[in-house]
């Protein structure tokens, strides 16, 4: 892989199976063996042959209807997912926004589940305390972070997780409609710290539903449609394309 | 290479493999009144109810029956709640998985790592008993680390192979609850191996654990050297099962997320 490429997409498709009842058990499974030629119609393409070269400090919008694959697409990117067939290589620490707040224990305090959760993300105890105030200052929730995190409220929550997230230091960033976290304040403060990121050179990919945003943010858009893309290009130019069809 | 890479992803996630390994230890007692105390309590009074039983209910002719059943005792409960608790954990963290990656390997390890640890610390209490009842210690007991190397190996290796099945087959944990508890009876735990009728040796050969804590018992109770043979054999063993386990895990994670 070239060392300017953030994310390689190859020749990557992905089914997934199509369950009506979905056999779990041994019997079941043994029962129902001789289904499985006929479930060749049940499966679902989700993604057909997608091929995307993302550079690294692009930031990248990938717009579609709904069901239309973006989501899939991200998860493939973060490998809580694998492709059916075709390759995806990432070149450097990649975070996702995807599911916020992933490994937070309720009886836990506010500090102690920014160390759960940074873990995840693979940074050492270390960085951790490196990171922590910025991480504290940023959810402005100094006076709640040794309480538990059952006692806040949603807001609070999004905001914590969202904090950890998006300060963990990544080089690729992949976030699924993640702007609509808090008040008014408290999204305008993420998408200025979203900027100072694509700023700093990191890269950024985005699904969103959010025209504006994506107006405001993207370079490049990518259109998927039923599982392929349909346009990638200039975000400007894709958009209105987009527009007119689905506007 | 491949494994060189294997390391380096999980020493990135060292924390997180530390934080779950902690939460294991003590998220067991957290609420209750004593705490962490019940990591050294628990084995205590298990140990104190099989010392009080067994000796009644089955009439083996040893010398400190007591020691002789908790050496080999010890160590296969660390072998059964390990494989226990680890068939079923990467099911019990669907919700985990299905959200942010990390290495998924971290799952049946910590909890393979955690029990070893409750396995050391209840060892303080085994000492104990060992220094009270007079049987003492001798030089053989420098071997005790490499039977607990064998020993955690083995587990290892297992929990990949059970963890990873039981996500597309549930009812494994099910089933190996009753290999477990005959698994009980099939090692001499309770007994002398040499009760065993001589038809029935043979399985005392292959089931390792039968081994392991012929091996545990060697060193700390007869205090004379184990079956060095067999231990040969199944350190080598359990290094392949380990080896299998964890490349049978890594075949069938990538389906994790659409079977949970």
């Amino acid at each position: 892989m070239k060392k300017d490429v953030a994310i390689k997409v190859a020749h990557v498709s992905k089914d997934f199976k199509l369950y009506y009842d979905k056999a779990n058990t041994l019997k079941e499974k043994i029962l129902f063996f001789s289904k499985k030629n006929r479930s060749k119609n049940d499966i679902h393409h989700v993604l057909k042959d997608i091929n995307l070269e993302i550079k690294k400090g692009e930031s990248v919008a990938l717009i579609g209807t709904n069901g239309s694959g973006k989501s899939t697409l991200l998860k493939l990117m973060t490998k809580i997912i694998y492709p059916t067939s075709g390759k995806i290589t990432t070149n450097g620490k990649l975070t996702s926004l995807l599911e916020l707040g992933a490994g937070f224990h309720d009886d836990f305090t506010g500090r102690e589940n920014i160390y759960f959760n940074a873990s995840i993300f693979g940074l050492t105890r270390k960085e951790i305390d490196e990171k922590i105030d910025e991480i504290i200052k940023f959810s402005e929730l100094e006076e709640f972070i040794d309480n538990p995190v059952r006692t806040y409220s949603s807001g609070m929550y999004m905001r914590l997780a969202f904090s950890v997230a998006i300060n963990v230091q990544a080089e690729i960033l992949l976030i699924d409609e993640i702007l609509a976290v808090g008040d008014q304040h408290f999204q305008e403060k993420c998408f200025k710290k979203l900027k100072d990121l694509k700023k700093s050179g990191k890269t950024i990919v985005i699904v969103s539903h959010s025209m504006e945003q994506v107006k405001q943010f993207c370079d490049r858009a990518v259109w998927l449609y039923k599982g392929q893309i349909k346009m990638d290009g200039k975000a400007s130019d894709v958009l209105e394309e987009y527009l007119k069809i689905c506007g | 290479m491949i494994k060189l890479k294997v390391f380096k992803e999980l020493y990135n996630y060292r924390e997180l493999l530390k934080t779950n390994i902690k939460k294991e230890i003590r998220g067991k007692y957290k609420g209750s009144w004593l705490g962490v105390i019940w990591t050294f309590l628990n084995p205590l009074l298990m140990l104190a109810v099989y010392a009080i039983v067994f000796p009644y209910i089955l009439r083996v002719d040893v010398e400190n029956y007591t020691i002789f059943m908790i050496v080999a005792l010890i160590p296969w409960n660390f072998f059964t709640t390990a494989i226990q608790t680890g068939t079923g954990s990467v099911v019990a963290n669907g919700n985990i998985l299905k959200k942010v990656y990390f290495p998924r390997e971290i799952i049946p390890i910590s909890i393979t790592t955690s029990q070893l640890i409750n396995f050391l610390i209840t060892c303080i209490i085994v000492t104990i008993f060992i220094i009270v009842s007079g049987v003492g210690f001798s030089i053989h007991l420098l071997l005790f680390p490499i039977l607990v190397l064998i020993q955690y190996m083995l587990t290892l290796g297992l929990t990949f192979i059970l963890s990873a099945l039981t996500v597309f087959i549930r009812d494994v944990s099910h089933f190996i609850s009753v290999i477990l508890m005959l698994g009980f009876y099939a090692t001499p735990i309770v007994y002398l191996g040499s009760m065993l009728p001589e038809k029935f040796q043979i399985f005392l050969k292959l089931n390792p654990m039968a081994q392991l804590v012929e091996a545990y018992r060697a060193i700390l109770y007869y205090h004379k050297f184990p079956d060095i043979k067999m231990m040969t054999i199944w350190g080598i063993g359990s290094f392949i099962i380990l080896i299998i386990g964890y490349l049978i895990f890594k075949k069938l994670e990538k389906s994790f997320v659409e079977e949970l």
